[in-house]
C-alpha cells in the first residue's frame, strides 16, 4: 500500500516537473507565436473580440476581416514567396485506374479550369460586363453578403491553371525541413528525394491538352459517355472559385461530366479531404491545397495499396493567402507570444507563416 | 474497491496488457498482409504497440524544427493536468459547501435540488460551443468544473443525509451550536463521500477536458495533441496520446483511492 502511493506519488511528480521545466523552457528560449489551430469564421469573430493578435488564411476570410473593421492585412502571401503554388486540382489513383476513359474525363477537367480561369481573369476587371456576375459567385461560394468584401478577396489571388513542378519540389523541400512528414512512412514511399517526389506527383498532360483546345466549342469535346465525378472541394475556399463557376456555368455539363457532390464535401481543410475523401474512395476528383495533398500522400499512405495514391492534374490558384493583425499590430514581431489563428497543421498557412517567421528569426508553437 | 491485487494478482494484470499488447500487433500486422478484412474497419492504419511505443518517447520533450515548436507529451499532460487541477479545485470550493446545504437543510435543499437536476443531467460536452463565446480564456477550466462539480455535490449530499442521526443527537445535547455540529460531526462524516465525489468528478472532468482542448483553442494540452497529430496522419503519435490520456486517468483515479484509504481511516 504505501509503496504504491509512493510510486504513484512520485510518477505525478516526475509529470508536473518535467511539464513544468519543459513549459518554462520555450518563451525564455524564443518566446514563440503561439499558432491555434480554428476555422475561418472563428478567426474572423475572435479578432474583432480581441482574443487572438491576428490570423493567417486563405480569401475570403482576410477581406471578411478587413471590410468588418476587426484587422489589417499585414503580409500577402505573394510578399512570402511570390508566385507560390496554392490549391490543385487532383485525382484519385485507384479511381483513375478503375475508369476506362480516365485520361479522356482528366482533359476535359482540365479545360474546365483554362476556361473558368480565363472567365475570372476577364470578369475581375470591374469595367468587364461579367463582373457583376463574377461578384454574385464569388459571395455565393465564399459564404459572403458584403460584394465589397467579394470584390476584396479576388484581389490578391491570381487564378492559374498550371502547375509548377519546380515550386512544388520547394514546398516538398520545405515540408521536409519542417518536419511535417512520418520519416517511416517517407522512406516506404520510395521517392528518392523532393524532385522525384514532385515529379510523380505532378503532370502537366492534361493541361497541355487543354491549352491546344482552348478555344474549341466545348460540346465537340463532349465525351461519349456522360459520366459521373463525385468531386469535392473546400469550403468558402475562393481559391476554388474556378471549380465553382466552371459548375454554374455549365462548362463541366458541356463536356459530357456530371459533378456530383462527394460525400463530406466540401470539406474543412485538406487534411480531411485527403484522409476522409480520397483516402477513403469516396473523391473521384477534388480541388485542395497543394501542402495536404504533399503530406498525406505521404503520412495517411498505406503503401502497400497506395491507398492516398493521388495525382495533381492542374493549379487552381498562386499566393491568395493573408496574414491579418489587429490594427494596433505594425509587424510580424509584435506576434511573438500572442496568439494567431491558422486552419491546421500541413496546410499551406502554416507552411507559408513558417517560412515568414524563419525569415523574421522568430519562432512559432503549434 | 479492491486496489491492492497482490503479487500473483499483479503478474496477471500485467500478462493481460502484454496480451493485449501482443493481439493488437498480431492482428495489426495480419491485417496489413491481408490475411483478414472487416468490412468499414481500415484495421491496417491502425499504427502497432511498437511503431506507438517509438512515437511516444520520440514526442516525449519540446522539438524545434526549424522556426516550428512541436511541443512534448509532457507539455501537453502539464497543461491539461493544471486544467482539471483547477477546474476540479473551484468546483470543489463551490461544490462542498451546496452539497452540506442541500443535505442539511430542506428549505436550501428545496431551493438548490430543481436546478440541480436540470444542470447535472447537461453533459459537459454541451457546454464547450457556450464556453466557446463566453470565456475569453479559461473556457476549457470551466468545462472540467461542469465535470466536477455535480458527483461532488451529489456525494457531498449523500454522505449529509447518511451521517448518524445519534452523532447529531448526541453534540446536540452536549451543548454545540449548529455550526460546531455541521464542523465536526456532519463534514468529518460526509467526508469519505466527498473524495468519493471527488474522485467520481475528476475521472469526468477529466474525460472533459481531452473533449473541449479539442474544440477550444490552446497551443498546448493532451486533447489538442491528439486533433493536431490526426491533422498531420502522424497516427502513431495520436494513437500514444490516447494511451497517455488512459494512464494518467488511470493514474488519478488510484491516487485519489489510496489516499482516501491512507488518510480517512473511518471511512474505508
Amino acid at each position: 500500500m504505501k509503496n504504491s502511493l509512493k510510486i504513484l506519488f512520485v510518477i505525478i511528480l516526475a509529470i508536473f516537473i518535467s511539464g513544468c521545466l519543459e513549459s518554462k523552457k520555450t518563451p525564455e528560449a524564443s518566446e514563440p507565436i503561439n499558432l491555434v489551430k480554428m476555422s475561418g469564421q472563428e478567426m474572423v469573430q475572435r479578432l474583432g473580440t480581441g482574443e487572438i493578435a491576428g490570423f493567417i488564411m486563405w480569401e475570403p476570410y482576410p477581406a471578411i476581416a478587413v471590410t468588418k473593421g476587426y484587422g489589417k492585412d499585414l503580409i500577402f502571401s505573394g510578399k512570402i514567396w511570390a508566385e507560390h503554388p496554392c490549391c490543385v486540382v487532383a485525382y484519385d489513383d485507384d479511381w483513375y485506374k478503375k475508369t476506362n476513359n480516365s485520361d479522356e474525363i482528366l482533359k476535359r477537367m482540365a479545360l474546365v479550369q483554362l476556361r473558368s480561369v480565363e472567365y475570372i481573369n476577364n470578369a475581375k476587371q470591374s469595367d468587364s460586363p461579367d463582373h457583376a456576375q463574377l461578384i454574385n459567385y464569388t459571395m455565393q461560394f465564399g459564404g459572403m453578403t458584403d460584394p465589397v468584401a467579394a470584390n476584396l478577396s479576388l484581389a490578391d489571388v491570381e487564378f492559374v491553371y498550371n502547375t509548377n513542378v519546380a515550386d512544388t519540389t520547394t514546398f516538398i523541400q520545405r515540408i521536409q525541413d519542417f518536419k511535417i512528414f512520418d520519416m517511416a512512412k517517407w522512406n516506404q514511399s520510395g521517392y528518392k528525394n523532393a524532385s522525384d517526389y514532385a515529379n510523380s506527383l505532378v503532370t502537366n498532360n492534361y493541361v497541355d491538352w487543354a491549352v491546344n483546345n482552348k478555344d474549341e466549342n466545348l460540346s465537340k469535346l463532349s465525351l461519349k459517355e456522360p459520366v459521373n465525378i463525385r468531386y469535392a472541394y473546400l469550403v468558402n475556399d475562393i481559391h476554388e472559385l474556378p471549380f465553382y463557376v466552371g459548375w454554374q456555368k455549365g462548362y463541366y455539363k458541356d463536356l459530357g461530366i456530371n459533378i456530383v457532390l462527394a460525400e463530406g464535401a466540401p470539406f474543412q481543410n485538406g487534411a480531411f479531404e485527403m484522409q476522409n475523401g480520397f483516402k477513403a474512395n469516396t473523391v473521384d476528383v477534388g480541388s485542395l491545397g497543394i501542402p495536404p495533398v504533399i503530406i498525406h500522400r505521404i503520412n495517411s499512405n498505406d503503401f502497400s495499396k497506395d491507398d492516398a495514391g493521388v495525382g495533381v492534374i492542374a493549379g487552381m490558384n498562386n499566393e491568395g493567402s493573408v496574414i491579418v493583425v489587429a490594427n494596433n499590430i505594425t509587424s510580424i514581431k509584435d506576434l511573438k507570444g500572442k496568439t494567431v489563428g491558422f486552419p491546421g497543421p500541413g496546410t499551406i498557412q502554416h507552411v507559408l507563416f513558417l517560412m515568414e517567421a524563419e525569415k523574421e528569426g522568430l519562432t512559432v508553437s503549434y | 474497491m479492491k486496489i491492492q491485487p497482490g503479487k500473483k494478482g499483479l503478474i496477471i494484470n500485467l500478462l493481460s496488457l502484454v496480451v493485449f499488447a501482443l493481439l493488437w500487433q498480431l492482428l495489426v500486422i495480419l491485417a496489413r498482409k491481408d490475411s483478414f478484412n472487416i468490412p468499414f474497419i481500415r484495421l491496417r492504419d491502425i499504427p502497432t504497440p511498437v511503431e506507438t511505443w517509438v512515437a511516444l518517447v520520440g514526442s516525449m520533450f519540446i522539438q524545434l524544427h526549424g522556426p516550428g515548436f512541436t511541443y512534448g507529451i509532457v507539455n501537453h499532460v502539464y497543461a491539461s493536468l493544471q486544467r482539471v487541477i483547477e477546474g476540479g479545485i473551484i468546483a470543489f470550493i463551490v461544490g462542498v459547501p451546496v452539497g452540506i446545504g442541500v443535505g442539511y437543510s430542506k428549505l436550501i435543499g428545496n431551493l438548490f435540488n430543481p436546478l440541480i437536476e436540470i444542470v447535472r443531467n447537461m453533459p459537459p460536452m454541451a457546454w464547450i460551443p457556450l464556453s466557446i463565446f463566453i470565456f475569453v480564456s479559461g473556457g476549457s477550466i470551466f468545462i472540467v468544473f461542469i465535470g466536477v462539480i455535480f458527483p461532488i455535490i451529489l456525494n457531498t449530499v449523500q454522505g449529509v443525509k447518511s451521517t448518524d442521526p445519534r452523532l447529531i443527537d448526541a453534540a446536540r445535547t452536549l451543548g454545540a451550536s449548529e455550526s460546531m455540529i455541521v464542523k465536526k460531526v456532519i463534514i468529518p462524516s460526509a467526508f469519505p463521500s466527498i473524495m468519493t465525489g471527488l474522485r467520481i468528478g475528476l475521472g469526468v472532468g477529466w474525460m472533459a477536458i481531452v473533449a473541449a482542448e479539442m474544440v477550444i483553442r490552446s497551443p498546448v494540452g493532451l486533447g489538442y495533441f491528439i486533433w493536431n497529430m490526426g491533422d498531420l496522419g502522424r497516427y502513431s503519435e495520436m494513437v500514444a496520446g490516447m494511451i497517455v490520456i488512459g494512464v494518467i486517468g488511470y493514474i488519478m483515479n488510484i491516487s485519489i483511492l489510496l489516499l482516501q484509504r491512507r488518510f480517512i481511516k473511518w471511512g474505508a
